[in-house]
């Protein structure tokens, strides 16, 4: 096979990253408790961070072992770091993607940037270094005025034929509440916000750039028939240059989804570590070659990092 | 349906003959139809097949193409369609369509709704017939298309 297998959606912290998160005394931030390291966040309770998890190599195994040939590395945007002051955010942001580069193939990269300072040069610096595209939390889209503010980096990787990962932000939950509350709450409504957006204003602003929404954009598209009812923009279920990677869902949304934006449309991304993804057997050997093979190709393109 | 298939500009550059398998291409897609260009040669066959909830209309732009529809007890139903002549199906139909002639055949397929989930049927040596529930995947984006 000359088209690789690709996840385009999984979250790897890299070595530097996790010293640098370590180093910090708010949230997010690192902290050592007996022979435990704690994650906090700002809008999620405190969880042990399982750092076998984070290891490269073991990662690479298991995508191996389910016949993947490359894993673009996402930003973890509900850390929070694209929204911290931009001398915070930098650093932390320089050393996940330097980490993921260095790390080679498998691995390819979604950049990130911080939402303060985000402009054309990033972009360009971002994809001059190796990165397949660029990442965003939601809120970055999730209306006409941040589309606006975010309106120079899209540009530019319109321009550079460079795609776009939307993924849910950094969730200002309840820490109180259950572990799973913002990836059913707030990761869905503002994924779903964040493609209503595109669909009534970014896709005529951007026409050109490709974009591929994290969880099914929270199951947007399958709104549509409400959408259209109440007046919006349902024929966007069928814009071209949109992909939705199935993270965390099963085969009964991925075949819902698959029936209203068509196979095309559909790319494996697994959120691992995040979850263990489902698996999408029942839906055929076709639907597994388009989901993991032909669509990420027309999505990625061939960036430095994807060609095998 | 036939409109399209009389505007080749249109479709005319997707066009693609292989000797292995059909070739497909999706012209158009909304709510309430999707439109494939289907490229035939070597005598393809799709064997026998429905398409759970979606009727459809096929024309024939280039070539010929064999539909048969199956007959318990019996030999098929079958004609043979040429360039300029089309054909229609409902749902609930159980069909095959192959490759007729030497010439390859260029076909126009609409399916209403889009397709979505298809059966596909085998028929055992002891004349049994099994159904396979296939996503609308395995027929117009095969492995190796």
């Amino acid at each position: 096979m000359d088209v690789p297998a690709t996840d385009v959606h999984q979250h790897l912290w890299p070595e530097g990253l996790l010293q640098l998160l370590a180093r910090r005394t708010v949230a997010p931030r690192l902290r050592r408790e007996d022979r435990d390291w704690i994650l906090e966040l700002a809008g999620e309770p405190p969880a042990v961070l399982d750092l076998a998890a984070h290891d490269p190599a073991e990662r690479a195994r298991r995508a191996a072992a389910d016949g993947l040939d490359r894993i673009v590395v996402a930003p973890s945007t509900p850390l929070g770091i694209e929204a911290l002051p931009v001398r915070e955010a930098q650093p932390l942001l320089d050393a996940f993607h330097a980490g993921v580069l260095e790390l080679g193939a498998p691995y390819a990269l979604w950049g990130s940037v911080p939402l303060a300072a985000c402009g054309p040069a990033e972009v360009d610096a971002l994809l001059d270094a190796g990165a397949a595209g660029l990442c965003l939390p939601a809120e970055a889209l999730g209306g006409p005025e941040a589309l606006r503010r975010t309106a120079p980096v899209l540009e530019r990787l319109a321009e550079r034929d460079a795609p776009l990962l939307v993924h849910p932000g950094c969730a200002a939950g309840d820490t109180a509440l259950p572990a799973w509350w913002p990836a059913m709450t707030e990761y869905v409504a503002t994924m779903q916000a964040a493609w209503l957006a595109w669909a009534e204003w970014g896709r005529a602003a951007h026409p050109g750039l490709k974009v591929v929404w994290a969880m099914l954009a929270g199951g947007a598209p399958l709104q549509a028939e409400r959408l259209g009812a109440r007046g919006g923009p349902a024929a966007a279920v069928h814009d071209e240059r949109s992909w939705y990677d199935v993270s965390s869902y099963g085969p009964k949304a991925v075949d819902a989804m698959l029936r209203v934006v068509g196979v095309d449309r559909l790319v494996l991304g697994s959120d691992r570590p995040v979850v263990e993804p489902p698996s999408l057997a029942t839906l055929g050997p076709a639907v597994r070659e388009a989901v993991t093979r032909t669509n990420p190709a027309a999505l990625l393109g061939s960036p430095r990092g994807l060609t095998p | 349906m036939r409109e399209l298939a009389g505007t080749p500009d249109e479709w005319a550059h997707l066009v693609e003959h292989r000797p292995d398998a059909r070739t497909y291409a999706e012209l158009r897609r909304d709510e309430h139809v999707g439109i494939w260009l289907i490229c035939w040669m070597n005598d393809h066959d799709t064997g026998y097949h429905d398409h759970d909830l979606s009727s459809g209309a096929v024309a024939v732009t280039a070539g010929a193409v064999r539909e048969e529809r199956l007959v318990l007890g019996g030999a098929p139903a079958a004609r043979t369609v040429a360039a300029g002549d089309s054909f229609t199906f409902g749902a609930g139909d159980i069909h095959r369509v192959s490759h007729a002639g030497a010439e390859p055949a260029v076909t126009i397929h609409a399916y209403s709704p889009p397709l979505w989930r298809m059966g596909s049927y085998e028929v055992l040596p002891t004349g049994e017939l099994r159904r396979w529930s296939l996503s609308y995947a395995e027929e117009l984006r095969p492995i190796g298309a």
